[in-house]
């Protein structure tokens, strides 16, 4: 609890730096915020050509919204990951890169990760912003799932800083971490159904029924996969625009909660030693 | 003067020196360890009351533990035996210009800077024409720091760092930074800490300046406290003790 307000004392010296990586993010460059935008774009265009055009990965229409394109079905899935994967991959190096402010000034450590988690969610709302825009140009109806969406942003950007702090811990040990990390993420983004609809996962578990003869079914090995189910929590409100089921709901807050936690303790055991370990 | 501003009680902190450190998963599973070290002590049982309101020197040479003594007071470190105790706010300045991030502008920086040092918005705020007037770069203030001279750079740093306005100041050696006119303001402000009775500490190599600001003074040897008190009296053991081994 006494660590809890420490870190709500040091509040302002989050924002600051939060804006310090906002600010200083897209100087100097003639699009700006703009190239925000440029990535997921340019995902979209190679996942919509290879598995919307070639492979045909045809995913359901959206159910009650009548939406029917690939590239916003995608979108809906891909922007909350590559937040994700951001937050993740800046948090595990937030402490490295900023070893100098760490051996000469003290502060509350924890600020260096959450505050790139805080300029990683400044983009991803500017992005979702664009995304919920086109989604209405498109026909959807996604104006009363907002603050719906909202929390659901909240529950992945709670959710991505307990994982990114402890990467950021790891990486302080074992500079391996970052690089491992960046193939992690590759491979999780694929057991994700981001680019593919589950249903074609759900179809292959029905076929191979229980696994060596038990119960468990591939389904639910996959759906161990917490980013699974935050990426369903999106694509409900705002693809197909329905609520979903309040299982999925406390699944993603059991998952964000419960990392956080995690994070923050494995964070506050090795805080102290930072200075002389980096 | 019986009240005490930072109680240093037996304090000991020892580093890891490492003879092979596996900072990689894969040497680190290979060899089943991660690191073959021995403890090197520091700080070996190091204790003294600084009184409040003076301005206390810590001397010694290359390797005898004051910085990392200094660290220890900045809670930078944390020391493994030993407590060492604050009676009031302190404020380290181990380094001016911490965080500044180049593409920014001078005033931005001064925010950011300011509150990784502890101040809040409004305090910087408050002092904002303060800083800037004594770091005397007005002019340039809404440019982006990358452009500052090194002067202007350390300058604009050491002036958010002194109007921290802590009770406890913490200094090491960056009474070096500046002109001569510069210095000269800098050390104004520190009679002004101490006429204001406010507690200075500060670890320096130059005899000169530490005679002429500290009243106090520790000297360290080899991470063993070797002489606490009076500062001139603890410079003339410290030179002394050179001139002998000399």
């Amino acid at each position: 609890m006494n660590y809890l307000k420490e870190v709500w004392a040091s509040r302002e010296l989050l924002f600051n730096l939060t804006s310090r990586e906002v600010r200083g993010q897209y100087k100097r460059t003639i699009f700006g915020q703009l190239w925000s935008l440029a990535n997921p774009l340019a995902l979209m265009l190679i996942y919509t050509f290879v598995f919307g055009l070639i492979f045909r990965s045809n995913p359901p229409p959206g159910n009650p919204s009548g939406l029917d394109v690939f590239a916003l079905w995608l979108l809906c899935g891909l922007l909350p990951w590559t937040f994700f994967a951001n937050v993740v991959s800046s948090g595990a190096a937030s402490l490295v890169t900023n070893s100098n402010l760490i051996q000469k000034v003290s502060f509350s450590r924890i600020v260096l990760p959450l505050s790139t988690v805080g300029s990683a969610a400044y983009n991803w709302l500017f992005e979702m912003a664009v995304l919920l825009v086109a989604l209405t140009i498109a026909g959807g109806f996604v104006l009363p799932w907002i603050p719906l969406m909202l929390v659901a942003m909240a529950l992945l950007a709670i959710f991505g800083a307990g994982v990114g702090l402890i990467f950021s811990i790891a990486n302080v040990y074992f500079r391996d971490t970052q690089y491992l990390l960046g193939i992690v993420l590759q491979l999780w983004i694929y057991l994700t159904p981001i680019i593919y609809p589950i249903q074609l996962v759900n179809t292959q578990s029905e076929r191979l029924g229980g696994l060596l003869n038990s119960r468990i079914t591939l389904a639910d090995i996959y759906s161990l996969n917490p980013m699974v189910h935050f990426v369903d929590l999106f694509r409900q409100l705002l693809y197909d625009n329905r609520w979903p089921d309040s299982a999925e709901w406390l699944i993603c807050l059991a998952w964000a909660v419960g990392m956080f936690i995690i994070g923050t303790v494995v964070f506050r055991k090795n805080e102290r030693k930072l200075a002389e370990t980096l | 003067m019986s009240e005490i501003a930072v109680r240093v009680d037996h304090v000991s902190k020892t580093f890891r020196m490492y003879h092979e450190r596996n900072q990689s998963i894969k040497s680190a599973i290979m060899r089943r360890r991660t690191s073959v070290h021995e403890d090197f002590p520091a700080l070996r049982d190091v204790t003294f009351d600084v009184p409040a309101g003076s301005t206390f020197g810590l001397i010694g040479s290359n390797g005898s533990g004051k910085s990392t003594l200094l660290k220890c007071l900045a809670n930078i470190y944390y020391p493994n035996e030993g407590t060492i105790t604050h009676f009031g706010r302190i404020a380290a300045m181990l380094e001016v210009g911490s965080g500044f991030h180049p593409e920014l502008s001078g005033r931005e920086n001064v925010y950011l800077n300011g509150s990784i040092l502890g101040m809040s918005r409004r305090e910087i705020s408050r002092k904002f024409d303060e800083i800037v007037d004594f770091s005397g770069v007005e002019q340039f203030i809404d440019q982006p720091v990358k452009n500052y001279s090194s002067g202007m750079y350390v300058r604009l740093g050491f002036a958010v760092a002194i109007n921290v306005d802590p009770e406890i100041l913490v200094v090491d050696e960056v009474l070096a930074v500046g002109d001569q006119e510069f210095q000269e303001k800098c050390f104004q402000k520190f009679r002004d800490f101490r006429a204001e009775g406010k507690t200075v500490i500060l670890v320096s190599h130059s005899m000169g300046s530490v005679e002429s600001m500290c009243d106090h003074a520790a000297w360290l040897s080899h991470g063993e406290l070797r002489a606490v008190g009076r500062a001139d009296d603890t410079i003339k053991q410290y030179l002394d003790s050179l001139n002998s081994g000399a």
